[in-house]
């Protein structure tokens, strides 16, 4: 396993480049957002951490998904895997170090987030408003956090077994909207069964209730349904596909 | 230009393909193939488009996995090699290359991946002749220059094998030249060489020793004077009664063809033309071997005669291969291939 290797090889592209300053530069543009103009919004003045962090969870729930899939399987689709595998023969290694890479430009870019956000919500409650909320921290840091987490897992997953760049995005973006968008019209219409069963693939909805310690062992299913088995499915295929 | 030797010194690892077999559905796309590269050596792998040679050099390298038989580097399997780039230096396709990295930052992250200093980089840059657009992204090479950055990843783990898809597209006349000393260099120095490809006088330029392939089957094996001077040998004949020439040629049941005017050229060396001539109380007003038919000759009469554009195997590859699936090649002959002789 190399994952500075792989983590070096993503970096020094031309495409990876743009898309890591531009996720910086909306990262930031949300974060301020979120923090500064809360005081104007909120009935007590204040700025509220975690409502700052929920804000910039809409471009990290497109962010994650582009990084990692461009990560893992971007190699497949640009045919380079072929010199990376001519290097580096065992196929397990590299997508095990692919995988430790993508979660190490996960975990900077949750640490520059949270960062960001407690940045804006100081500025934007001690500074513009009538004061800064930190107590809900531990909001970010278990639900959010954990929503966040999710997202990475199903991107992952989704990545390892489509194995292609423009598949994984649409999926790994498609999906969960398409879930969550199914979940509102489900409750809409009280159907009890069609809601379990929408809860059964709801990773965020679950990952939100384990991060906050609410959940039951079914909110494992979605973590079996839409991360372990694909994932199972697409290691086998990793190490079977032909290059060429 | 400097030009590139193994490391050892010495004589560098074999490469041995044992009955390797990989179908795809009903389709054999390798049947049974067998043949060795020795060290010191320039072998040329040819073969019509489909014939196998893509699927054979992908099982060689570990991208793909036989069905049957197996591909050895040196005695071991390509993904049991402690240090492959290090090994067997390796270019299949020379657009697999990122389009978004400069050529020296490719050259560098390969020198990083197999272990090698970065130095080596600069120093294999200057050695494909790119120094001068190492900045340069990619993306923006031309076919040419990418096939010399691809040689260049292949070089920079200083091995002591070279497998080559398709090595002289796209390059110009110097780099052609270029690529052929550095072959020759390489294997003069102990090294082992495969090199496909359907530039029929490029490898005949290039290549010591010849693996013919058709329809995933070996056709012909051996050096390039024994397989050239043994395809199409023969004896051109003039007769000064040449109706008679023909009746002694067709009572004897020899083989002929006509040529232009009275000539024929005839399946029998000139001393059994003469010994012939003399027994049937002919005249010959002209007698004397013909040279071989050359490489393309032996390679259409091997290959069943379909004539296919330089180029197109290319193309054929570029067609990514659905998992467990057939892969690209897929335009074989319609004849069949001839018996395996060696």
């Amino acid at each position: 396993m190399r994952p500075a290797i792989d983590l070096r090889s993503f970096l020094d592209t031309r495409g990876a480049a743009i898309l890591l300053t531009l996720s910086v530069l909306i990262i930031a543009g949300f974060a301020a957002l979120g923090g500064l103009i809360q005081p104007a919004v909120m009935p007590e003045g204040t700025s509220d951490v975690e409502f700052t962090f929920i804000v910039l969870a809409l471009p990290l729930s497109l962010i994650i998904p582009v990084i990692t899939v461009m990560m893992v399987a971007g190699e497949w689709s640009d045919k380079s895997i072929q010199n990376t595998l001519l290097q580096r023969p065992g196929r397990l290694a590299v997508l095990t170090s692919k995988v430790l890479a993508a979660a190490v430009v996960f975990l900077a870019l949750m640490a520059l987030s949270i960062g960001l956000a407690a940045a804006a919500t100081w500025v934007g409650g001690d500074l513009l408003g009538d004061g800064a909320v930190f107590s809900s921290i531990e909001g970010v840091l278990t639900t959010q956090l954990a929503i966040m987490v999710a997202t990475l897992l199903f991107s992952m997953a989704m990545a390892i077994l489509l194995q292609s760049t423009v598949i994984g995005l649409v999926t790994a973006i498609g999906v969960p909207f398409i879930i969550s968008t199914a979940g509102a019209l489900a409750m809409v219409f009280g159907s009890e069964v069609i809601s379990d069963l929408i809860r059964a693939v709801d990773l965020q909805t679950a990952a939100a209730l384990l991060g906050g310690g609410e959940a039951t062992a079914f909110e494992l299913l979605p973590l079996l349904l839409l991360v372990i088995v694909p994932t199972a499915f697409g290691i086998r295929r990793w190490n079977r596909r032909e290059v060429g | 230009m400097s030009i590139t030797t193994p490391s050892s010194g010495s004589s560098g690892p074999t490469l041995e393909v044992r009955g390797v077999t990989k179908r795809y559905g009903e389709r054999a796309a390798v049947d049974d193939l067998s043949f060795v590269c020795r060290p010191g050596s320039v072998t040329g792998f040819l073969g019509p488009n489909g014939a196998g040679k893509s699927t054979t050099l992908r099982i060689l390298t570990g991208l793909a996995q036989a069905d049957a038989g197996e591909a050895l580097v040196g005695g071991e399997q390509f993904r049991r090699l402690s240090h492959p780039a290090r090994t067997i230096g390796v270019m299949l396709d020379a657009r697999a290359l990122h389009g978004g990295r400069t050529g020296l930052e490719t050259l560098r992250l390969t020198a990083r991946t197999v272990g090698m200093p970065a130095s080596r980089a600069d120093e294999v840059l200057a050695q494909v002749g790119l120094q001068d657009a190492g900045g340069k992204r990619v993306g923006g090479y031309s076919y040419g220059m990418r096939q010399r950055l691809g040689i260049g990843v292949a070089l920079i783990g200083d091995p002591a094998v070279l497998v080559l898809d398709e090595p002289a597209n796209g390059l110009d006349p110097e780099g052609i030249r270029w690529m052929r000393r550095l072959l020759r260099s390489f294997a003069d120095a102990g090294g082992t060489v495969l090199l496909s490809s359907h530039q029929l006088r490029e490898v005949e330029a290039t290549v010591d020793r010849l693996v013919v392939i058709s329809q995933g089957r070996l056709v012909r094996e051996g050096t390039l004077e024994e397989l050239t001077t043994t395809s199409g040998a023969g004896t051109r004949v003039t007769a000064l009664d040449p109706a008679a020439l023909l009746k002694a040629l067709d009572r004897h049941g020899i083989a002929y063809e006509q040529r232009l005017g009275a000539d024929l050229e005839v399946s029998l060396a000139p001393e059994d033309m003469g010994r012939l001539a003399l027994r049937e109380q002919l005249v010959l007003t002209s007698l004397g071997a013909t040279s071989g038919g050359g490489l393309e000759d032996l390679f259409f009469a091997l290959t069943g005669g379909t004539e296919q554009p330089v180029g197109a195997e290319t193309a054929n590859a570029a067609a990514e291969p659905a998992e467990d699936a057939a892969p690209s090649e897929n335009g074989a002959s319609s004849e069949p291939a001839p018996a395996p002789l060696r």
